[in-house]
């Protein structure tokens, strides 16, 4: 926690800023209308929150669960369940590498290595001093003929070698 | 029905029962059990139950698997118990088990500990584990409710008892794998995730993992673990009557538990915080342990005359007046997630509070007194009544009998009263309570209590109606099952000023400006008749006067009544239809209705619409009055209302009068025929009362407009007041004779079902104190009637002989969960619901009163724009005698505050905390506020629990014309911040 807070979150005291604002509930309330109960909806809203955030805190899950009529705990306990939900503020760019052996055979820990000193976030899971960049590892992303594929938010780019790095991370502004 | 074998044994069984409930209903009761639990439901997640049947490879869950015919289970095989030691070994891997390695052994310090033992599993030593212990949120501070999870064997018990028993849903599991962990909430508070601290999740976890701080931080483990002994009582609380087993220690009650589940007891295992929380008040330091008299009584020629004061000072002390107090700053109350959306919550809790104490009894209010022989105040007192009689007549004299006491000590003040000083003026806090119910329900049905009971409303009902009652915080254990059968599938209707947590949950909310309830009932009345909808056998067959009704609701349609109460006539319509559609609709009201000048007008239109429907007489359709007090119906039952003795039989009834008199071997002639006043007539310069005995009451606190009370009071001839503390009523008193509390003496008491439920003494009464029932058996004697009691059980065995109703009651036959009477015979079951056949009426049948509707006396105004309401709050008890010394209630709320709309606050620029002067026409007091969406704009909500900020001081004294009930609910204030213009 001790890295930069993603910019619209701020992870301190100040005054709770409620997610869902009138449009943000026009947009749960169009998810909500494929769903058969409001509990139902509960990974899509979590998804609005993290996309508006970056990250969701536990007042945001509190948030959430106000408007489906769901009990914090509830929410909490599906929040921590999925490791694709953040209970920490992430940079602006989310990175996630298949480390899982195919890929690792292929060197995809040199393009770990290359991604954090390109985005500056250094360690695997801290946010980059500019706040820009997250990198963690991830088991299998499925595309094990074209290692090492990287998820950028959520883009796919496949088949990522260490000198590639630089020129993929200037592209993310 | 099926049958099969259980360890050798033929078991018979419903095809519709698991193995395990087969097995322990047959006595084989050691399958052991983790993740099960009584009336959880079945998750099946903690394999330790899983036996061997015949025929099948793999071990069942028998707390999961139905039985069949002809299966043979044997829940010892060498599987079953490989698997146990398994499972055991497991959960030990995160279990802080080295004392189990060595002495430990011998005493086991819970449920799961015992399965240890008894399946001979060692731990692995602490240092020599893969896995650190578990962790989760410990609730911190917490002043009733800790945890400390490196013990927790997640076996969700707390979960479930959360989310299913109370329908809160504090706890959850969350992360996954080995970090799986219990959660408070999302964020650890457990305010902010609603918990109400019943303590539901303390009773089901099995190992100690979520555990109770008061008896740790007063009694060592050992003590904790081996009660020297454990007594089934009654929570002293409100109406529901939960039965609880009090744990003694040194003397003292050191914990609270509530009986097995399985028994059918009222409240089925579950309690509140206040029924499992608010014991230590007993043992409080405040408690009276010797008679006072005040200093200026002397015994004279063995006559005592009075030597002090006269005039102003007669009463005079070193305290403040309630009125002063109320004048005075107070420090903000803590702050609370109710009622308020998520963006509101403070982020830090405040830490400017200064808590415990501050309502015990002060030093300097002891000095008018001196400690006195319980001879002397008896003789006193005794002398004074008797005087008083003598020379003004018994009708100068007057009683506050106690709702909190037992039937039997009720039964014996109202037979001193009126069998050794002939007057009926006694009468208790039932006058401030459902009087007005009474009164109408007299009038319509000639009944006095509930129809039905609490489990067909919970179980059987296919709508309830809600009015006037704030159930999940003046009844937890009562609301907690209402919210399960609303998650059940019943429909919920709550009429309701306030968006009470049952409104804020109910599918139809008709949230009305107070006192306009006439109104809502007759238009849902016109639209049940217009839509034809009415049930028109049963009014044909077992009502009266069906066209006067018609006729008087005719003018009131759904579009008229919208214009007074504020609620869209749709949606009176919407309520009316499912109301009358049923098929069982139970009605339930409580304070909001009858605390008004008009009371019985409220509570007869909501019978109305109740006999119009049909909605009475079968099972799932109860009429139910939500009574207040632990024993309020009872002390109504056995005759302490000043019109009727046991049973309801009139007082100006001469037959009934030689009855009694027999029964009390006394003239008929000293028994009077003439109704008594009421609690509400007797404080008042007309009454003519110019002596008091006042048992467990606190007028002082709970009349209406206290300025004028307080006055009344300190101009009494003689006032004897016997409770357990030095009371704002007790400090006027001639005479203070200390009490003893419920957990001192053995009794019973009515709950709001009418079931009558024994509870046993505990502890004995601290120093000097007396049982209740032995100084009131004592004073008998000394008033010359005679008195010849040795227990309570013998008390009641007068009570039956001339309780037609209760004839079948014996001690023995109240063990257990009680009876519910009428128990017209010896032997006789009880009576769960009333009314199938015929009304108690001359000809069986009910009768419809038409009302009208009034609005109420006061309406806000220019100058007082705010309505006034009163009522609890969840963790404090009427005028905080017991629960301000209790103190983990206290904690919880230790200040006065009163709820203000979001909006009128930011009008009035107030913020949560900052203090608020309110004014009404007869007073004005000063308390910190909390900012809080369950009032409606243009209206203030004033709990009546405090001294320092007493609610009464600003109700209106106006009376119900029939009960003589006060307009507690609702009268015109002003608000303004009182940020600095307070006299200290």
């Amino acid at each position: 926690m001790s890295v930069g807070a993603h910019p619209s979150q701020p992870a301190g005291t100040e005054e709770y800023q409620p997610v869902f604002t009138e449009q943000m509930l026009e947009q749960l309330n169009e998810i909500l209308a494929r769903y058969p109960t409001r509990q139902a909806a509960l990974l899509p809203a979590l998804w609005l929150v993290q996309r508006a955030r970056g990250w969701i805190s536990d007042r945001n899950m509190a948030e959430v669960a106000e408007v489906l009529g769901l009990t914090p705990a509830y929410v909490k306990g599906v929040v921590t369940f999925y490791t694709m939900y953040h209970q920490h503020p992430v940079g602006r760019h989310f990175v996630q590498v298949c480390t899982t052996s195919p890929c690792n055979i292929c060197g995809a820990e040199a393009v770990v290595q290359a991604l954090l000193e390109a985005t500056g976030a250094k360690e695997l899971g801290a946010t980059s001093p500019d706040g820009k960049w997250t990198v963690i590892e991830v088991e299998c992303l499925g595309a094990c003929g074209f290692a090492t594929p990287v998820l950028v938010d959520d883009d796919f780019i496949e088949s990522v070698t260490p000198d590639r790095v630089p020129e993929l991370v200037r592209k993310y502004k | 029905m099926v049958t099969l074998t259980v360890n050798g044994r033929r078991v018979t069984a419903d095809a519709e029962q698991t193995i395990l409930d087969a097995a322990r209903a047959a006595g084989i009761a050691d399958i052991p059990t983790l993740c099960w639990y009584p009336k959880l439901p079945i998750v099946g997640n903690c394999r330790i139950c899983l036996v061997s049947v015949e025929g099948q490879a793999k071990l069942v869950p028998a707390c999961a698997t139905k039985v069949a015919d002809g299966m043979v289970v044997q829940t010892e095989s060498h599987a079953a118990v490989e698997n146990r030691k398994g499972v055991l070994r497991l959960l030990l891997e995160r279990y802080p088990g080295d004392h189990l390695r060595n002495g430990g052994r011998a005493a086991p310090r819970n449920e799961f500990e015992r399965y240890v033992v008894r399946y001979g599993v060692a731990p692995t030593p602490l240092g020599a584990r893969d896995l650190a212990l578990r962790h989760g949120d410990e609730r911190p501070g917490d002043p009733m409710i800790r945890h400390d999870m490196s013990t927790c064997i997640l076996c969700t018990r707390c979960v479930r008892a959360c989310e299913d028993i109370q329908v809160v849903g504090v706890l959850d599991v969350a992360q996954r794998g080995e970090h799986a962990e219990i959660i408070v909430g999302a964020d650890g508070d457990p305010d902010k995730a609603g918990c109400t601290w019943c303590g539901e999740c303390v009773r089901v976890c099995p190992t100690g993992a979520i555990f109770e701080v008061m008896p740790q931080e007063r009694f060592a483990p050992e003590q904790i673990r081996q009660p020297q002994r454990t007594v089934r009582s009654v929570c002293p609380y409100c109406g529901v009557g939960c039965q609880v087993d009090l744990h003694v220690a040194d003397d003292r009650i050191m914990r609270v538990t509530s009986p097995d589940i399985e028994l059918d007891t009222p409240n089925q295992g579950s309690t509140c915080v206040k029924g499992r929380f608010g014991y230590d008040f007993p043992q409080h330091h405040d408690r009276l342990t010797k008679p006072l008299i005040r200093r200026g009584w002397l015994k004279q020629g063995g006559h005592w005359v009075w030597r002090g004061p006269t005039g102003a000072e007669r009463r005079g002390g070193p305290w403040q007046s309630i009125e002063a107090e109320g004048q005075t700053v107070k420090p903000a109350g803590p702050p609370r997630a109710v009622g308020k959306a998520v963006r509101d919550l403070p982020l830090l809790e405040r830490l400017d509070m200064d808590i415990r104490d501050r309502v015990a009894t002060p030093a300097a209010w002891y000095e008018p007194f001196r400690e006195a022989s319980w001879d002397e105040a008896m003789e006193l007192t005794a002398q004074e009544l008797l005087r008083i009689k003598r020379e003004r007549g018994g009708d100068a004299l007057a009683c506050f009998s106690s709702a909190k006491c037992t039937n039997e000590e009720n039964y014996v003040m109202m037979r001193m009263f009126r069998g050794a000083l002939g007057t009926n003026n006694i009468d208790h806090c039932t006058r401030l309570c459902h009087s007005t119910s009474v009164a109408a329900m007299q009038r319509a049905l000639n009944t006095s209590a509930a129809s039905g009971s609490m489990r067909e409303v919970e179980h059987a009902a296919d709508v309830i109606f809600i009015a006037g009652a704030n159930t999940t915080e003046s009844h937890p254990v009562f609301g907690a099952a209402i919210k399960r059968a609303h998650e059940r599938g019943a429909t919920l209707i709550v009429a309701d000023p306030r968006k009470t947590e049952l409104a804020a949950r109910a599918d139809v909310h008709l949230q009305m400006q107070p006192g306009t309830d006439v109104a809502l009932f007759n238009a849902m009345l016109n639209h049940v008749i217009t839509s034809g909808l009415e049930a028109k056998d049963f009014v044909a067959r077992r009502t009266h006067a069906f066209d006067k009704l018609r006729e008087s609701v005719r003018a009131m349609t759904p579009e008229v009544a919208a214009k007074i109460t504020g609620v869209p006539a749709e949606r009176i319509r919407e309520a009316a239809e499912i109301y009358a559609r049923g098929p069982n609709t139970s009605t339930l009201w409580a304070m909001g209705l009858t605390q008004h000048a008009n009371g019985t007008d409220l509570v007869t239109s909501l019978l109305n619409l109740m006999l119009a429907c049909g909605m009475i007489g079968r099972w799932g359709a109860a009429m139910m009055p939500v009574r207040g007090q632990n024993n309020v119906q009872g002390a109504s039952d056995v005759g302490a209302i000043p019109f009727v003795y046991t049973d309801y039989r009139s007082v100006k009834d001469p037959k009934v009068r030689a009855e009694y008199a027999k029964a009390w071997d006394v003239p008929a002639e000293s028994l009077s025929l003439k109704e008594g006043l009421m609690v509400t007539e007797i404080v008042k310069e007309e009454s003519g009362v110019r002596g008091m005995y006042i048992m467990g009451e606190n007028p002082i606190i709970s009349d209406p407009d206290i300025a004028h009370a307080e006055h009344w009071f300190r101009e009494l001839e003689f006032l004897v007041v016997h409770d357990l503390f030095l009371t704002e009523t007790a400090r006027y008193a001639d005479v203070v004779l200390p009490g003893s509390s419920f957990a001192e003496k053995s009794g019973t008491f009515v709950n709001t079902e009418r079931r009558i439920q024994l509870a046993q003494r505990a502890v004995d009464p601290p120093g000097d104190a007396r049982r209740d029932l032995d100084i009131l058996i004592d004073l008998s004697n000394r008033l010359g009637l005679r008195t010849h009691f040795a227990t309570a059980e013998a008390v009641m065995g007068e009570i039956v002989t001339v309780t037609p109703s209760w004839r079948g009651v014996t001690y023995p036959r109240l063990e257990g969960a009680g009876l519910q009477y009428p128990v017209p015979t010896p032997g006789h079951a009880g009576t769960a619901f009333l009314f199938d056949e015929r009304f108690p009426t001359a000809d069986g049948k009910g009768t419809f009163v038409p009302v009208e509707y009034a609005p109420p006396v006061e309406l806000p105004d220019d100058q007082y724009p705010f309505v006034m309401n009163t009522g609890r709050q969840l963790y404090h008890w009427h005028t905080g005698t017991m629960t301000r010394r209790a103190s983990g209630l206290d904690q919880r709320e230790p200040t006065p505050v009163v709820e203000i709309h979001p909006d009128d606050a930011a009008q009035l620029g107030l913020e949560d905390g900052d203090l608020v002067r309110l004014t009404s026409r007869r007073n004005a007091m000063v308390s910190s506020c909390r900012i809080s969406e369950r009032v409606a704009r243009g209206q203030v909500f004033v709990p009546f629990h405090f001294r320092e900020a007493a609610a009464n001081l600003l109700t209106n004294p106006v009376l119900d014309p029939y009960a003589k009930m006060a307009e507690l609910k609702c009268c015109a204030v002003r608000l303004e911040p009182a940020h600095v213009a307070v006299a200290d």
